[in-house]
């Protein structure tokens, strides 16, 4: 225990270190996200300013706008396929790689790759994949005879395209997290399982994944949150379109606020965004509040 | 226990197989960009063993001689001195979180998180509206004020998990011996919570490099990052795309390395960040 006579000066040095840290998050973090607030009830506009209306009319505006309701749904279709791609596949390929021993591990290395390109670069990576004229795809197909098609075209296919896209670069993310927490799991587990004669694929089902299911669900929900972000993705492959047919609403408060010049209106997006976010990061607080005092 | 068995042999085969297809779609587009990046334009648009001669690096030298490489020279000083930044500021108040007692951490480590998950659009609208009075649109300081707001949540809420991993005993034992707080912090917490640093360190320097809004919309000519310079190879009428491979792999390879060294580091500070 920390002596009594110490703890007044201690903790006036605990709070000395950290007032730079809390001033530096309230000026550069929640000092902007309180100007977004703000800038929500007002009719601000980049080229004719503001006219002095304050109120809600913004977000009335919100839930009439077709473009911004479909735009939800263009952000839920890119987070539930991204996540649920992201998740499946880095938790098969974790537990495939948790089997390799010996020099096979450097395999571990090579599927990390991806995680290491940054974004812009996996946009254009795969916009380059997927550009019929240009595709390597396109030609090894083009041999037997098949025509590719073009996946930017069409609404389904360029949601398809920006979710393999993002599914290739953060896969290795998940991969990560679930080989640490497999190497936190018994193997004696799946041997006792083995001797009573479940098979494998039983013993994965059974046991493995409910004790993987913690680290699963707080993997998915941090992709959840930055699926919710795409930009670059979107900005580079798509633009949005074809059409407006991959304006996720984080892509349309930019369109609205820096196309449109409607500032007030996209910072009344963001709030929306930003309201999901606040929701989630709540309940993943929580529950590591819980954890830590388990 | 070896299980001998037909059955389970093609099963192996079929898992290996799988892993190997994987394997496949990480590593080819990755072999793709650098077959793209060597070439040349004149046959960029048929098939590789139409003609498989046709290497140049002439793509290579035209980015060299563009605008491209200090581009990424202010990459690396934004995201630098936004990391350093976060991390001089943000360590001693991770430690006092961690370690101070006091009732309501609760709030301060669901702000964090709210703060690292807020979306980036969020924050750069005031900011540009401040910056374009202030004067501060396409500077260092403004961008790097900037990814300090992704930067200063994160190291905070990543370093007090690993602060939570230190036993108090440490902390005390130091005080025990007449060592004032921050000595302790500096000699003995710090050293003990390095893979927790270096991974912190490692990740909000990507964070920040890996950016891609807040450099569109607050920079111009003078410190557009790498991530928005490389969309200059890309215009409505023609996209460079041996260019882009080059700037694609020039953006990446400064990472590789980082990512190589700090692995372990990351992992098990991610697995314990998760893990709460």
């Amino acid at each position: 225990m920390t002596p009594p006579r110490a703890s007044a000066a201690m903790d006036r040095t605990y709070r000395r270190m950290l007032w730079p840290a809390s001033l530096a998050v309230g000026i550069f973090a929640i000092a902007p996200l309180l100007g977004m607030l703000a800038l929500s009830f007002t009719d601000f506009h980049l080229v004719r300013g503001w006219s002095g209306k304050i109120g809600i009319h913004n977000f009335l505006r919100l839930f009439e706008d077709r473009r911004f309701v479909s735009s939800i749904y263009i952000m839920m279709a890119l987070s539930a396929f991204g996540v649920l791609a992201q998740v499946v596949l880095g938790t098969a390929i974790a537990v495939g790689l948790d089997k390799i021993v010996g020099k096979w591990r450097v395999a571990r290395g090579i599927f990390v790759v991806p995680f290491a390109v940054p974004h812009v670069a996996v946009a254009l990576i795969w916009l380059s994949l997927f550009t019929p004229t240009l595709s390597p795809i396109n030609a090894v197909f083009a041999v037997f005879g098949i025509e590719v098609p073009a996946l930017l075209t069409t609404q389904t296919g360029a949601i398809t395209a920006i979710v393999i896209a993002d599914t290739w670069a953060t896969y290795p993310f998940v991969m990560l997290i679930v080989l640490a927490a497999l190497q936190g799991i018994s193997p004696d587990l799946d041997e006792a399982a083995a001797l009573d004669g479940a098979t494998r694929v039983k013993a994965f089902f059974r046991i493995t994944l409910p004790l993987l299911y913690p680290t699963l669900l707080m993997v998915a929900l941090f992709r959840f949150i930055e699926t919710l972000k795409h930009f670059p993705l979107i900005f580079v492959m798509t633009s949005g379109g074809p059409g407006r047919a991959t304006q996720a609403t984080n892509y349309y408060a930019y369109v609205q606020t820096f196309q449109n010049s409607n500032v007030a209106y996209g910072a009344s997006i963001a709030v929306f965004l930003f309201l999901f976010a606040a929701a989630i990061s709540f309940y993943i607080a929580k529950a590591n509040a819980r954890l830590s005092d388990a | 226990m070896r299980d001998t068995s037909t059955a389970f042999r093609v099963k192996k085969a079929l898992g290996y197989a799988m892993m190997l297809a994987f394997l496949g779609f990480s590593l080819l587009p990755v072999v793709w960009v650098v077959l793209l990046s060597l070439r040349p334009a004149t046959a960029l648009f048929e098939p590789i063993w139409e003609s498989p001669a046709a290497w140049t690096l002439d793509n290579i030298r035209s980015i060299a001689r563009s605008d491209f490489p200090a581009a990424l020279l202010n990459s690396f000083i934004t995201a630098g001195s936004s990391t350093l930044l976060a991390l001089l500021v943000g360590v001693p108040g991770a430690f006092a979180l961690s370690k101070r007692r006091a009732s309501n951490k609760f709030f301060a480590s669901w702000l964090l998180l709210l703060l690292r998950m807020a979306p980036p659009v969020g924050f750069v609208i005031p900011l540009f509206l401040v910056y374009v009075r202030a004067g501060l649109i396409d500077t260092y300081a403004g961008l790097i004020f900037a990814y300090t707001s992704l930067t200063l949540p994160f190291v905070v809420w990543s370093m007090w998990t690993s602060f939570n991993q230190i036993p108090d005993e440490l902390v005390e034992a130091g005080l025990m011996d007449g060592a004032s707080l921050g000595r302790v912090l500096w000699r003995i917490v710090i050293p003990a919570a390095r893979p927790g640093l270096v991974a912190a360190g490692v990740l909000s320097f990507l964070l920040a490099w890996n950016d891609f809004f807040f450099s569109l919309i607050i920079t111009r000519s003078d410190t557009t990052t790498a991530p928005v310079a490389v969309m200059n190879f890309v215009s409505y009428a023609s996209v460079d795309w041996g260019a882009i491979a080059v700037a694609s792999i020039a953006l990446t390879l400064p990472i590789v390395p980082i990512i190589v060294l700090a692995n372990k580091y990351i992992v098990q500070s991610l697995g314990g960040a998760v893990k709460g």
